[in-house]
């Protein structure tokens, strides 16, 4: 077996295993929300944390990992740094079980400065934290910059971003994932580094005991936060966009308007996180502004360009509906939808109604689950299908994406409901006179284990094309 | 669940009823610092009821304690070891609680203990739990919140459709389809997204809650927001100790339709600060950052009681952090 091939095994069945384990703390999380298991209603908190950290670097990794898979079509990445980036991830994530399970840490995915310090938990589950987030950091960042070199040995910068496409000038054909991935690495660069300078103050906080500007902070969590969430979603429409044509027959090329939208992307994306900011009345106005119009301009690229191709290409065409594909098409349904929950609430005069409600898990929520996720996981179908050519139940297979897509929104729908219905995130229990939140993560429930029955069905069906493929 | 709502009607009725009393400095400490963990004879909350605890425990203990709980878990003081693992390893914060402080609050404690137990043939107030119905999913939505959830449904619904279609049309394949007509559908598609999107952004952006100097406003009310409390005054408050000294409102009172500024502040980590009206629905809601101070400006348009809720996740008791304003 190469070592390519098996290092994407392995993120395969990372993801799975990971998956399954953070899916079953945000059960956990909507059975305590519920009122059904309070006695272990302290564990609340910690398992909103790992879930978190844990489901926002999950999926991060699952879609480098097809990045770096597609774009092993076209540049040679080191095999041997995605296998340390493996390691990395690893490690990173004991560190963080630690500071959970033993430490109790419990200071949310975005750990915003200065809760870390002033929670409760000992001061060793902190720093056992903050090394997880350190070592993930520097490991994804090892592992982006050495994709950034193999593209940076085929292309120039101008070329992998399609500039001579914009220009008119000729000049070799770039493949669109390859443009893609090039703009999300590029950012993401930057969201790392962002990461970086945060856990500096945070070590810099604890070694001095000076304290840090908290809207300082607060500025580059976010910036790093949005981006991480927003390029795992790039990444993975990247490799949509490459496996696409070979299901519908159809090219999908790079040209001067598929340019033009992944920089204008590029650009838009480190400008729209100002709307995590909006209810901080002393960020400069201006900002806001910035903020909302960024948000708003996001949805142009993406709807019409990228989403629009995609149908125009599956317009009649001679589709076979496998798993992979149905899935990777009710991604990009999902992150249509996932997107217009979210520019709703990228409106300033709305966020001030919406702010911290359930409204803002339901909407990253939607573009994970039912967006970034579908995608990934029809990836990996795809590509153990591709490996091993085993037939297809294509009637089963309709069944696992009902079950997924069915539980999924469900499970949405109660998130938006709460959300327009003023119920708080991140409330252990809610309180008597919000008791509708309850009864809503009640029913949630249900749909949470359709969901859940889907994937065990899907992780089946891929699992043993999985197998099959280590022989090969 | 009965019995959950229970304890937080008895918490709400025990923190109400507190704030009616009046002015006690051990109280106002109390109501700042503890009630969101502790209830003195209302039922174990986050952290055990204090009922009777002045006699139970050793006073210097009890004010080592109530100082500083960080150091001596951290000594593994063998009481408060027992302590944190009977309350499912929640540990106690430091609260930067002063030595004079804790003396007042051990005072009301044992004064409170006191009444509680003439008291207590009074049963706790329970709030009624609805029953489950349709009601649960739009009942009682509207304004904003309804227009987000109505336009939210009418966009996805219209996406979900096209993708349908879209699905469907491969069941009558063509090799190739008209590419030409595409580009053009997609460039009335482009001018249609384009005008959506500036034609709101016109409508709502200058519909920002963000304080301007043309007006000034009837009332100032200054609020620190602290783990696990609000505490408001008519003079800024911006440190610990200014906590001790401003004269702290107890039970606040605003006019209605007066135009209200909130100065909002906090004295450890961030903390949101949201109001709901009588229908359990947001009007409006800021941040409180330590080191900053936001400035909200509300006119509530009715009589009644509003509460104010923490919206930003604060540490392990975020969800009892509450607040209320009595309009008239
Ligand atoms: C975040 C929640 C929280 C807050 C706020 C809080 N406590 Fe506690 N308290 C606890 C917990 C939990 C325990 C049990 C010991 C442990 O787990 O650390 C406790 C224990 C105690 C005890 C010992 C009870 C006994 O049976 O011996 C006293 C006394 C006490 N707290 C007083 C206070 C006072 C006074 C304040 C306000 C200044 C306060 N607490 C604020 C959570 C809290
Ligand atoms: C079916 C699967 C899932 C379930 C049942 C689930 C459930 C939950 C619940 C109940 C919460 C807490 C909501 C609150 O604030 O009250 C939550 C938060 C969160 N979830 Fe999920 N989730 C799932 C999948 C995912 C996925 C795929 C991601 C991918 C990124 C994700 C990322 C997050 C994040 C980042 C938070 C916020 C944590 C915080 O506030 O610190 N979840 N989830
Ligand atoms: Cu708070
Ligand atoms: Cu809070």
């Amino acid at each position: 077996m190469n070592l390519a091939h098996k290092n994407t095994l392995n993120w395969i069945m990372v993801t799975f295993v990971l998956f399954i384990v953070l899916l079953l703390a945000g059960m956990f999380m909507r059975i305590i929300q519920a009122n059904m298991f309070s006695s272990a209603q302290s564990w609340f908190y910690p398992m909103m944390t790992l879930h978190g950290v844990g489901m926002a670097g999950l999926w991060w990794v699952a879609s480098i990992a097809c990045a770096s898979r597609v774009l092993s079509r076209y540049t040679a990445p080191s095999e041997c740094v995605s296998r340390f980036a493996l390691y990395g991830t690893v490690l990173g994530v004991l560190f963080l079980l630690a500071s959970v399970f033993l430490g109790q840490f419990a200071a949310g995915w975005y750990f915003l400065y200065p809760l870390p310090f002033k929670g409760g938990w000992p001061t060793w589950a902190t720093l056992s934290f903050l090394l997880s987030i350190t070592i993930l950091g520097a490991t994804w960042l090892v592992w982006i910059l050495d994709l950034l070199r193999s593209i940076a040995k085929k292309y120039t910068i101008g070329q992998a971003l399609g500039w001579h496409y914009i220009l008119g000038k000729t000049g070799p054909d770039v493949p669109p994932a390859v443009l893609i991935t090039a703009v999300s690495l590029i950012a993401g660069v930057a969201c790392l580094l962002s990461g970086v300078v945060v856990l500096l103050f945070f070590y810099y906080e604890m070694l001095t005991g000076v304290a840090n500007d908290a809207l300082l902070m607060k500025n580059l969590t976010f910036l790093f936060g949005h981006l991480l969430v927003n390029l795992s979603l790039y990444l993975a429409v990247a490799a949509v966009y490459d496996v696409f044509p070979s299901y519908t027959g159809r090219p999908w090329p790079s040209n001067k308007i598929v340019a033009i939208s992944w920089n204008s992307v590029l650009v838009i994306v480190l400008l729209a996180y100002f709307h995590h900011l909006y209810m901080d009345f002393v960020q400069p106005t201006y900002f806001q502004y910035v903020g909302q119009i960024a948000s708003y301009m996001s949805s142009i690229p993406a709807a019409v360009v990228t989403v629009f191709g995609a149908i125009a290409l599956v317009y009649r065409a001679p589709v076979r509906w496998s798993l992979g594909f149905t899935l990777m098409f009710f991604g990009l349904m999902g992150w249509g939808i996932g997107g217009i929950g979210a520019v709703i609430d990228s409106t300033i005069a709305v966020n001030s109604k919406l702010h911290n409600t359930l409204w803002v898990p339901a909407h990253f929520h939607t573009y994970m689950i039912e967006g970034l996720v579908l995608m990934v996981l029809g990836y990996f179908y795809h590509y153990c299908q591709e490996k091993t050519k085993l037939q297809e139940n294509l009637y089963f297979q309709k069944i696992i994406a009902a079950l997924i897509l069915v539980g999924g929104y469900g499970f949405l729908l109660m998130f938006y409901l709460s959300g327009a219905h003023s119920i708080p995130r991140r409330f252990a229990v809610y309180p008597a006179d919000l008791s509708s939140g309850a009864q809503l993560s009640g029913i949630a429930l249900i749909f949470i284990s359709i969901f859940l029955l889907g994937l065990v069905l899907y992780i089946y069906e891929t699992g043993r094309r999985w197998v099959k493929s280590l022989d090969v | 669940m009965k019995k959950f709502s229970a304890m937080i009607a008895t918490l709400f009725v025990l923190i109400m009823s507190g704030g009616a009393i009046g002015a006690n400095s051990g109280e106002n400490s109390f109501q700042l610092k503890c009630a969101a963990c502790h209830s003195i004879g209302g039922g174990d909350q986050i952290g055990p009821d204090l009922m009777g605890v002045t006699k139970r425990r050793d006073p210097n203990w009890l004010s080592q304690w109530i100082i500083h709980p960080d150091k001596m878990l951290n000594e593994k003081d063998p009481i408060a070891m027992e302590l944190l693992k009977k309350y499912n390893q929640v540990p106690m914060p430091n609260l930067g609680v002063t030595e004079a402080e804790a003396r007042d609050l051990i005072d009301y404690i044992a004064a409170q203990s006191e009444t509680q137990k003439k008291d207590s043939a009074v049963p706790a107030q329970q709030t009624t739990q609805e029953p489950p119905s349709a009601g649960v999913f739009f009942g009682g939505l509207k304004g904003v919140q309804l227009t987000a959830l109505v336009v939210f449904f009418v966009l996805s619904t219209i996406v979900v459709f096209v993708f349908w279609q879209i699905a469907k049309s491969t069941r009558q394949p063509v090799p190739t389809i008209d590419m030409k007509s595409a580009y053009k559908l997609r460039k009335w598609f482009f001018f249609g997204t384009a005008v959506l999107v500036f034609g709101t952004l016109i409508a709502t952006l200058p519909k920002t809650p963000y304080p301007d100097d043309f007006q000034t406003p009837d009332r100032l009310v200054y609020v620190a927001a602290k783990q696990f409390g609000f505490s408001f005054s008519s003079e800024p408050i911006t440190s610990a100790s200014d906590a001790g000294q401003s004269t702290i409102i107890n039970s606040l009172e605003l006019p209605q339709g007066a135009l209200i500024e909130f100065r909002v502040t906090s004295l450890d980590v961030n903390h949101g600060f949201a109001l709901y009206d009588a229908d359990h629905s947001i009007i409006a809601q800021t941040q409180a950052m330590p080191g900053y101070t936001n400035r909200l400006r509300v006119r509530f348009p009715k009589p009644g009681t509003y509460q104010i809720l923490c919206l930003e996740y604060c540490g392990l008791a975020h969800h009892l952090m509450h607040a209320a304003v009595t309009v008239r």
